[in-house]
């Protein structure tokens, strides 16, 4: 029903700008505030996940991302980055496991990222970058949503 | 960030988004000045902060265990409803205590 692609490097400060133009994107479905922090929070793992994990902190990668929603008010988002990609997807699924406890980092972006997400897949493999896919179904708000 | 030191405790104040980008800049400054007071207690206030995620959890647990070595405690306060979420997601509160209110600026 509606759908927009983005294009962007891998710098942090981009990871602002991008969650910021999704939930834009998405403000006509109209959706809660609690919502719109859920999507925000999922997005910004995936985002952080492919900048320091992917491209390992270097803000020269390019991560691609789509949205689409439809008429149900099903929300799709797509993260893709071309990085160092996973090994073992398994473990890094495990709540509180990160590779990089020296950058202060607590291990609980993919336990988020499959908490506020109705569907939440990775495909990765060892230098193969990595594509994380987010759904989540609004629930109508008010009358003002789209129809 | 705003803090101040009152007593033993070192109070920070957090405003608007608490993501990887502010962390990156926020994180050595925290550092130092823990260091610099020792304080008892340090409380971290989130109640103007609009955004976090595990960045901002992964600071927080590093902070506690900054303090736990001092001996120090850390205490959480004033976090809203969905920080409040993914806070519990994390079991940061089966180790770091949380409250309300406290002594505002």
């Amino acid at each position: 029903m509606n759908e927009m692609t983005m294009r962007f490097l891998s710098r942090l400060e981009n990871e602002s700008f991008a969650r910021t133009s999704i939930v834009a994107f998405l403000m006509p479905l109209n959706p809660s505030v609690e919502e719109v922090m859920e999507i925000k929070t999922m997005v910004a793992e995936a985002l952080t996940n492919a900048m320091i994990h992917g491209y390992e902190g270097k803000g020269d990668g390019w991560i691609d991302v789509s949205v689409s929603y439809d008429e149900t008010h099903t929300i799709d988002i797509t993260i893709q980055d071309q990085g160092c990609g996973i090994e073992n997807i398994a473990l890094a699924m495990q709540p509180l496991y990160t590779t990089k406890q020296h950058l202060e980092r607590s291990g609980m972006g993919m336990t988020i990222m499959s908490s506020f997400a109705d569907d939440f897949h990775v495909e990765s493999s060892l230098g193969n970058g990595c594509i994380v896919r987010l759904r989540k179904q609004l629930h109508e708000q008010t009358e003002n949503a789209l129809q | 960030m705003k803090y101040q030191m009152i007593a033993d405790t070192l109070y920070f104040y957090f405003y608007g988004d608490f993501d990887n980008l502010k962390i990156c800049n926020l994180k050595q400054i925290c550092i130092d000045l823990i260091e610099n007071y020792e304080p008892a207690v340090v409380k971290m206030d989130f109640e103007e902060v609009s955004f976090i995620d595990s960045t901002g959890i992964g600071f927080v647990l590093a902070r506690y265990k900054q303090l736990k070595k001092m001996g120090s405690e850390l205490i959480i306060c004033n976090l809203s409803r969905t920080n409040q979420t993914l806070f519990h997601m994390s079991g940061v509160f089966q180790i770091i205590a949380y409250e309300r209110n406290g002594v505002k600026l």
